[in-house]
């Protein structure tokens, strides 16, 4: 009798706290449905349409224009170019960095934020920085290679792609070294110690010991690095204006102009759908991959 | 370690910081350079005379002082909301039973994996249909909470005793009490480093801003700054100044709490 009052009592107290719960979760719950699910539902929707308006259905018409459109083809490719390449730039040249400030060098924070800063900017001053100092005519780097008597550089024309990987190397190396940095730190001495014992050189060390217990952390640079790549706008928006001849038409700038300098929303929502699952479609590769070269000593 | 390789291990990253600094050390130096020494002749770093006039000039000729404005009001309306909302959410999911718990746990974190441009279009509409394209709520209302910053908060008040917080209901605390004089003060480090990064990241932000605003008196100081200087193409002592007005405050903050914004990164990598 008196146990299934408790009982009872404990109920209601349960209810009670499951009611406070949801009340202070409400927010949150309209949050994500009215700014993140709904949306894609809408994108989806909007996709299966046409026409100034977007309201003439068509089907899956988008997604079979879009895979035989040309220039959607060649910004697709080149965006893929762009991430792989910004994400091996940032994996070789973060680690790097990081392996040099893991050794006992006096300074080392120091170093560790100038190597960051960049990091910090927006990709606003990112643009407008490195537009000045690449102009050809104007650019300040020019100005000093020709007041050294060096030849001087027209990257932004005959080497467009490159030069805005470059750029973004520059800005986001400094994040990579910082997760690599934090990786480095959490591998206990004892292995190298270990290893070291039973006559590995440095190089073999790095190549046995480091790098596998490095592994999860290489991984979860090298996604979020592509992720980071493959939505890349402003490099393209700022610095080229997608040229020259579209040799920089990044898959979201090009989106971004169908959406808003063509005004086909039905086209553009498609495209975006699109590039959501070939990112999705990466992650899923690179864990699958990935997961096999950690190791757990 | 060697000698040898101290000194290459130097020589490497002053190397490194200089392709890092110097290009924002020119910056800061262009805004201070007349028109001229700006566009040709040998580069200069240090400016003859400083034309710290550059600065005023700027607020004459682009509604610089409303891009100041916009970019703070929406910063800080997103960095509050974040510092307000995240550590509730994380509070329920950390210390709440209730039923559905987990999905609804399943489909916050599941918002990570979608990337914010996808949103762009139909988010467009959606303002477009309200009438807030140009407003602040515009602006801030698709990122006043963020699943990451949830998340990190859940794995913070996780270990925060049941026992403290049973003690204070016991005692009559509300539950807003509770989370208010109870949770957040265990977790205020962890505050500290969601506020440094939400800030510096919406302060940057450039996508949504320039999608969502069309008159110039709206703009935040990237997208307004960027159009600034696509009008007036060759005026870069003024385009650097109002880049080095953008990147004050971000730079302040990193120099106040350089830890604060190292550990924020690391804490992505525990995803």
């Amino acid at each position: 009798m008196g146990r299934t009052r408790r009982r009872s009592r404990r109920r209601t107290l349960d209810a009670r706290r499951a009611r406070t719960a949801y009340l202070m979760l409400l927010p949150a719950i309209a949050f994500f449905v009215l700014f993140t699910y709904l949306p894609i539902g809408n994108l989806l929707t909007t996709s299966a349409h046409s026409g100034p308006r977007a309201d003439e259905f068509t089907g899956l018409g988008n997604y079979t224009r879009a895979f035989t459109d040309p220039a959607v083809r060649h910004a697709f490719g080149i965006t893929v170019l762009f991430a792989v390449a910004t994400t091996v730039g940032a994996l070789v040249l973060g680690l790097a960095l990081a392996l040099l400030l893991n050794r006992p060098l006096r300074g080392r924070v120091v170093f560790r934020a100038l190597l960051l800063v960049p990091y910090l900017t927006s990709v606003a001053i990112v643009g407008l920085l490195w537009r000045n100092i690449l102009d050809p005519e104007l650019g300040v780097l020019n100005r000093l290679l020709a007041a050294l008597d060096l030849p001087t550089q027209q990257w932004l024309i005959t080497h467009p792609l490159a030069t805005i990987i470059g750029v973004m190397l520059w800005q986001h190396t400094g994040y990579a070294m910082v997760l690599f940095l934090a990786g480095l730190q959490g591998i206990p001495e004892v292995y190298h110690e270990a290893a070291t014992v039973d006559g590995a050189g440095p190089a073999r060390r790095f190549r046995h010991v480091t790098l596998p217990l490095l592994a999860p952390t290489t991984l979860f640079v090298s996604i979020i690095s592509v992720i980071t790549g493959l939505q890349a706008f402003g490099q393209a928006y700022i610095i080229t204006d997608g040229g020259p001849a579209a040799a920089t038409d990044l898959y979201v700038f090009h989106v971004f102009n169908v959406a808003f300098e063509a005004r086909d929303f039905g086209y553009s929502s498609a495209l975006s759908f699109l590039l959501v699952v070939v990112i999705l479609a990466f992650t899923v590769v690179q864990l699958r991959y990935g997961r096999r070269g950690e190791v757990r000593y | 370690m060697t000698r040898i390789g101290r000194v290459l291990a130097y020589v490497t990253l002053l190397a490194a910081s200089a392709v890092t600094v110097l290009p924002l050390l020119y910056m800061v130096s262009l805004s201070l350079q007349t028109e001229a020494e700006s566009l040709a002749g040998e580069p200069v770093l240090v400016p003859e005379t400083p034309m710290w006039g550059n600065f005023v000039e700027l607020f004459e000729r682009a509604p610089f002082a409303n891009f100041i404005v916009n970019s703070l009001v929406v910063t800080c309306g997103i960095t509050l909301s974040h510092l307000l909302f995240d550590p509730l959410v994380g509070y329920v999911f950390a210390k709440f039973r209730f039923p559905f718990r987990d999905t609804l746990f399943v489909a916050v974190i599941a918002t990570m994996a979608i990337p914010f441009f996808v949103k762009m279009i139909p988010l467009y509409v959606m303002m477009s249909n309200l009438g807030w394209l140009d407003t602040y709520q515009g602006l801030i209302t698709p990122f006043l909470m963020d699943a990451f910053g949830i998340f990190l908060m859940r794995q913070f008040i996780q270990p925060i005793p049941d026992e403290l917080i049973d003690a204070a209901r016991v005692d009559g605390c509300s539950e807003l009490g509770i989370y208010w004089r109870v949770v957040l003060p265990q977790v205020k480090p962890a505050l500290a480093v969601l506020g440094v990064f939400t800030f510096v990241f919406q302060w940057n932000e450039f996508l949504w801003p320039l999608v969502a605003t069309s008159t110039e008196g709206m703009r935040t100081i990237p997208v307004g700054l960027t159009l600034f200087s696509q009008e007036y193409f060759t005026i870069w002592n003024l385009t650097a100044a109002g880049a080095v007005l953008l990147f004050l405050p971000t730079a302040l903050i990193f120099l106040a709490s350089q830890r604060f914004f190292v550990r924020g990164i690391t804490l992505t990598g525990m995803k």
